[in-house]
């Protein structure tokens, strides 16, 4: 039997989606269910005066309203601030008020408009730099006393977050007189996740506990979360996960499932909740916004012996994600290449604005988008090329990471060299004499693998087939439909086909970290890897019985044990798991997986939950593109990736992730735009105005898998899903730039946005004056005492 | 209203507001949920079903004016214990899925679209999915899949 | 008083022209028409919500025919844009027509959305067939309970509101004679958008190919669609040239009163507009077979 092992083995639920068979979350018969509709707040701003639901309560087909006494518990991510409900605070437009169950949707939808609320509308802060100005009004007045969910870092009024770091003696390597200091600014919007189907949940309330049908990406921080908001025992909250229709990191935290868990409970009905997708533009957990002063210090032989920064995201209302983000702009920011001395604040920002989230590959996006126009800037500055400057100064093996941890293998460089290569391959540019400006960029970007606990269970059932158990979820990169089954296929030695993936169920799986952040092949691969073996190791045993020989003797080759060099003295799987019935009972195994624990160097890193990477994941990506210079459209024409994975396990599946990935990107990069009117509604309501790539958007993407790097993911993967996307807003950022011939600060590069750069137009600049020049001023908290005990 | 209508050949009274959308009575009536509601405004295709034959976005038609008319949805497209469509087996064989919730609608336009263009190019069937979205897969399986079915048809 | 929900909005179906007039001009339940469905079912999500009343007109034969009279193309307002861009060739002086008719949106909206929708689309500014239906020197045949009406297209868009109400659009003729016209639109993305701004241009050349008349509308960079009578008469008198078409476009800029838009500001809308008028002015050269 060839390995399983590269091999492109194709997606078990192909057929079912083809023939529109999958049930989805949204596709649960409502039939004998009651409907959901919230009351969201139409003011970004204010204090909730009154609320009188009973117009909701009288009104026929209505079974249950509950606003925030139902739901006592404060939820977050690193920062507990976050109520299910308005309490008494009204923090962004969109802020669910209360909740209606009814018999149809229409119904819930006309009570929660007969709902009589009065409000004291407030002034709303909807920038950051409204947001950190002097005297601005705490949107959280009580954030002192806020519980701290994961680890510490300093806060200070509508500043939720703080990460710094600081290694060696930047304002010594600044001042000295033989380099040049290059300064860049850069500014992101949000961009939303958009999965086509939207956040949904079934909810009902059996037996004391809250039964849960959802579609996310984390079955275990829903149960958590909902535990908490709600006020139960995480074990009375169980959460089961159908195929789900895209997630994106939309669905990496709890979201709907709290309402319809309490108004299953208070109707003693099922319960169905969808959002609309005007509900998803307006609320979605969109990547942050950003802004980001970077600064370098350069000699004339191309060293980086300095580097600053000073960043801005924009968490929205509540902190979420933010916090912890915090830590990944220190990765991705100041990641990739070599620095003599490094210096950063990372701050997380409250406004009056819908709350941030994750979205593939998060801040990593306009961080390597950053990181790469300034170091464009650098090079065209002090006329080096821009590839052998990367070349030069990317990180290697030995060198140190931005936390004073040292990196394993010689990637990215090996990686820019496979560029070279792989640029052959395209057409490469055209000067064509047709008024078009035509540029093209090479960009390196690191992100890193989400690893974190997993665990898996196998059952070897008695007809030699096995069945996999995990709280895994199949969000759409195949990974649970594909990678792992193929992981335990080749451990076991059975057909692929033979191994079965059960549904998430956190009643019946051991914990997982989530789908997201390219883990699941990663740690739930290692966990089943790991489950695997464990079975492996009782068939061996029970077999050596049968074959009266020793079990190190044996070997498990095709579905069957036999003596090493004696094939004819075997047994098959089926067979020692039919005999296993009888004897020592059935075979199962299980198997567990989580992260190294790498750390930052001591006195390096304050406020950070990720202080070193324990698995990097390396990319590096070049775009050709075409910018009309009367209208300002960038057409890509070619678009190259040499991905870090690691090991293939099913290299087709990861070309799919990669097209997808790049194409989300080029939405990101030139498309996709969120702004907000004065009421903090956002103003692209649907797909009308949120304009995600068409078809004859997008390109074929050219790819190299570069594989060998280390990691101590199963067989050395590394995940696949995420990374694809990191590198997107820098490659078109920088050629951009090149083919216009001025600097680009600011994504997404819409035509008019380009145009407005090509002319030159006032305001088209980006000017920030919020983000501190000055890191001392920029920091909150004891300064002297963080460089005091920042390593040399 | 009563709108007596033909769905997947089997013609049927249902009772709708006139005004509900064919997409939301084929789901919620019929429970046929292949059909999938995702933008509600005509823009990413994902609903798309055949109504006398041609593809439309059965978001946006009012159910009253589907009456005395026939109706085809992704349910449709093959028998439930038959193979796939060729359109089908060709999105297969390309490996091009991933969420899956644009699929129905994209296999509805691309069925269509062959009918009318038989032998398209590469810029034939991108102009043709100009109305089909996916957020997943970027798109360029799909486009190949159709471009060689019509290669060897 | 708008409904928020389809629930109980109620949809009339009419025999003839005559029931639905009625029911139009109805003054205690004013019915609206309703065609293809394609603007009223987004009601929801502009916000706008739903009428209590609708009146289905696509049934009425005399709203589905497109007819070749006697100098005239009649185009019912029930007709598709799909099925207007099958009936239209883009050799014949509707070139700019059948463009805007087989490109407007996406292949299943061209399906279903009619003629009649896009006129009477008051809140719709970057509808496709309105300025092509401009420079094609279209009629609007109207009936309401006093009888017919014709207006002109630009006469109908200075008051339609006014117009429509009590009455049925019924159907639009166009006069058929020569000359080439071309569409042009501006997406921000490759395909799929409404245009952030369009130009219409149809002109009568000479043998010697010097422009003997022309017309020009402009759809999508103002509030609503119009006739630019001025940067028409710049083209009239010499051969077809983009670029001096696009330097007259620039130099009458200050006549263009450009919209804010989700999608694009009034800044960008003007900044493009030469450039759009100057890719017609191209397509023109094209179908013309004259040079420069």
């Amino acid at each position: 039997m060839q390995s399983a092992i590269g091999a492109n083995y194709p997606r078990r639920d192909a057929e079912d989606k083809l023939r529109g068979r999958v049930k989805f979350t949204i596709d649960h018969d409502s039939g004998q269910m009651l409907h959901v509709a919230l009351l969201r707040s139409e003011v970004p701003s204010g204090r909730l005066i009154a609320l009188d639901l009973e117009p909701a309560r009288r009104m026929l087909g209505v079974r249950g309203v509950i606003s925030a006494p139902d739901a006592p518990g404060i939820y977050g991510v690193m920062v507990a601030d976050h109520p299910l409900f308005v309490v008494d605070e009204i923090r962004y437009t969109g802020e669910p008020i209360a909740a209606v169950a009814a018999d149809s949707l229409e119904i819930a939808q006309a009570a929660v408009a007969a709902i009589r609320v009065e409000i004291e509308e407030f002034a709303p802060l909807f920038t950051m730099a409204e947001a950190v100005a002097p005297g601005a009004r705490e949107l959280h007045p009580g954030w002192r006393d806020y519980e701290m969910l994961a680890g510490e870092g300093e806060r200070d009024g509508n500043i939720s977050w703080q990460s710094t770091v600081v290694r060696g003696d930047v304002d010594g390597e600044f001042a000295r007189d033989d380099v040049t200091i290059v300064e860049t600014l850069y500014r992101a919007g949000r961009q939303n996740q958009t999965p086509f189907e939207p956040r949904a949940v079934v909810a009902s309330y059996e037996g004391g506990r809250f039964v849960i049908t959802t579609s996310t990406q984390f079955p275990w921080s829903v149960r958590s979360g909902v535990a908490r908001v709600v006020g139960v025992q995480p074990s009375d909250v169980r959460v089961i996960v159908p195929t789900v229709g895209g997630g994106f990191g939309l669905k990496f935290e709890m979201s709907l499932e709290p309402f319809a868990a309490l108004l299953a409970r208070e109707t003693g009905r099922s319960v169905k909740f969808v959002n609309s997708r005007q509900e998803e533009q307006q609320t979605a957990l969109c990547r942050e916004n950003a802004e980001i002063r970077i600064r370098s210090a350069v000699t004339a032989t191309g060293e980086i012996v300095g580097r600053e920064g000073i960043m801005m995201m924009d968490c929205g209302a509540y902190s979420g994600e933010q916090p912890f983000l915090c830590s990944m702009v220190t990765h991705t920011l100041f990641g990739s290449y070599k620095l003599g001395s490094a210096r950063l604040v990372s701050q997380s920002v409250y406004t009056s604005t819908p709350p941030t989230g994750a979205f593939r590959a998060c801040c990593g996006t306009y961080c390597v988008a950053a990181l790469e126009r300034h170091t464009d800037e650098i090079c065209a500055r002090m006329g080096f090329d821009r590839w052998e400057f990367r070349r030069q100064n990317v990180l290697g093996d030995g060198d140190l990471g931005p936390t004073g941890d040292t990196f394993k293998g010689d990637v990215l460089g090996p990686m820019l060299d496979r560029m070279v290569e792989l640029r052959k391959r395209s057409t490469g540019i055209r000067s064509h004499h047709d008024g078009l400006l035509y540029g093209t960029s090479i960009t390196v970007g690191t992100w890193f693998i989400f690893v974190g606990p997993s665990a898996a269970t196998i059952n070897l059932n008695p007809d030699g087939t096995a069945t996999l158990i995990t709280a895994g979820v199949e969000i759409g990169s195949g990974s649970t439909m594909q990678a792992i089954p193929q992981i335990v296929a080749d451990v076991l030695q059975i057909p692929i086909g033979n191994v079965t993936v059960r549904e998430a169920d956190t009643d019946s799986a051991g914990y997982d970290g989530g789908a997201g952040g390219g883990r699941s092949t990663v740690s739930l691969g290692a966990a089943s890897a790991d489950a695997a073996v464990d079975v492996k190791r009782k068939v061996l045993e029970l077999a050596a019985d049968m074959l009266e020989v020793d079990a190190v003797d044996l070997v498990l080759e095709n579905g069957r044990v036999f003596v090493d060099g004696v094939p004819s003295v075997s047994v098959s799987i089926q067979e020692v798991a039919a005999l296993a019935q009888h004897t020592t009972g059935p075979i199962a195994g299980t198997g567990a997986f989580t992260g190294i624990g790498n750390r930052a160097v001591a006195g390096c890193a304050a406020g950070h939950y990720i202080g070193a990477l324990d698995l990097p994941v390396f990319a590096v990506h070049e775009a050709d593109v075409s910018v009309d210079p009367d209208t300002g459209h960038v057409t890509v024409i070619d678009y190259r990736v040499v991905q870090d994975v690691g090991r293939a396990i099913n290299p087709r599946a990861v070309y799919g992730q990669i097209q997808g990935g790049v194409t989300q990107g080029l939405g990101y990069a030139l498309h996709e735009e969120i702004t907000f009117d004065d009421h903090g509604r956002v103003r692209q309501q649907g797909f009308e105005t949120y304009r995600i790539p068409l078809s004859g958007d997008t390109v074929p993407v050219l790819v190299d898998l570069f594989e060998g790097a280390p990691s101590f993911g199963p067989l050395g993967v590394k995940g696949a899903g995420e990374v694809p996307i990191l590198n997107v807003a820098a490659a078109i950022s920088c050629a951009v730039a090149d083919a216009i011939g001025r600097p680009v600060f600011e994504i997404p590069l819409t035509p008019e946005r380009v145009l407005s750069l090509i002319h030159e137009r006032p305001g088209a600049g980006v000017d920030l004056p919020h983000v501190q020049t000055d890191w001392r001023t920029a920091v909150i908290g004891d300064v002297e005492e963080l460089l005091r005990v920042a390593p040399r | 209203m009563l709108i007596q209508i033909t769905v997947n050949g089997e013609t049927r009274g249902v009772h709708a507001p006139p005004l509900m959308s064919l997409g939301r009575v084929l789901r919620e009536e019929f429970h046929l949920t292949g059909t999938k509601l995702v933008c509600g405004e005509g823009f990413c295709g994902s609903c798309q079903v055949f109504l006398d034959d041609e593809a439309v976005n059965s978001c946006l038609v009012p159910i009253a004016t589907a009456d005395g008319r026939q109706v085809r949805t992704i349910e449709s497209i093959a028998e439930p214990r038959g193979p796939l469509s060729p359109v089908q087996q060709a999105l297969k064989d390309a490996d091009a899925v991933q969420c899956g919730m644009c699929f129905p609608g994209m296999i509805v336009s691309i069925t269509s679209f062959l009918e009318n263009c038989p032998h398209p190019s590469r810029l034939d069937v991108q102009a043709a999915l100009v109305g089909n979205l996916c957020r997943c897969t970027g798109y360029e399986r799909i486009v190949d899949a159709v471009v060689m079915l019509g290669a060897e048809g | 008083m708008r409904l928020a929900s389809v629930s109980n909005v109620r949809l009339v179906i009419p025999n003839t022209v005559g029931e639905a007039v009625d029911l139009i001009a109805s003054k205690d339940d004013p019915a609206l028409p309703l065609a293809g469905g394609t603007w009223v079912l987004r009601g929801a999500v502009r916000g706008d919500g739903f009428e209590p009343t609708y009146v289905l007109v696509s049934r009425l034969p005399e709203l589905q025919t497109i007819d070749w009279g006697e100098g005239f193309l009649s185009i019912g307002a029930a007709v598709t844009h799909q099925q207007l861009a099958d009936a239209l060739t883009k050799e014949s002086s509707l070139g700019g027509l059948f463009a805007a008719a087989g490109k407007s949106a996406n292949p299943a909206i061209r399906r279903v959305a009619t003629v009649g929708g896009n006129l009477a689309a008051t809140d719709f500014a970057a509808g496709d067939l309105v300025p092509a239906l401009i420079v094609a020197g279209a009629a609007i045949h109207l009936i309401d309970e006093q009888g017919k009406r014709t207006v002109t297209v630009s006469d109908f868009l200075a008051c339609r509101a006014e117009l429509l109400r009590g009455a049925l659009l019924t159907h639009v003729t166009i006069p058929l004679g020569t000359g080439i016209s071309a569409h042009e639109r501006l997406t921000l993305r490759h395909a799929g958008d409404y245009p952030v701004a369009i130009a219409d241009i149809h002109v009568e050349l000479g043998d010697d190919g010097i422009v003997k008349n022309a017309t020009v509308a402009i759809g999508s960079v103002e509030a609503v669609a119009r006739s630019w009578p001025t940067l028409a008469d710049r083209l009239i008198g010499s051969v077809l040239d983009s670029k001096i078409a696009e330097l007259a476009t620039r130099d009458l800029s200050d006549e263009v009163r450009p919209r804010d838009g989700v999608d694009a500001s009034s800044w960008y809308r003007l900044q493009v507009l030469p450039t759009v008028v100057s890719r017609a002015i191209r397509t023109l050269l094209h179908a013309g077979g004259h040079g420069c």
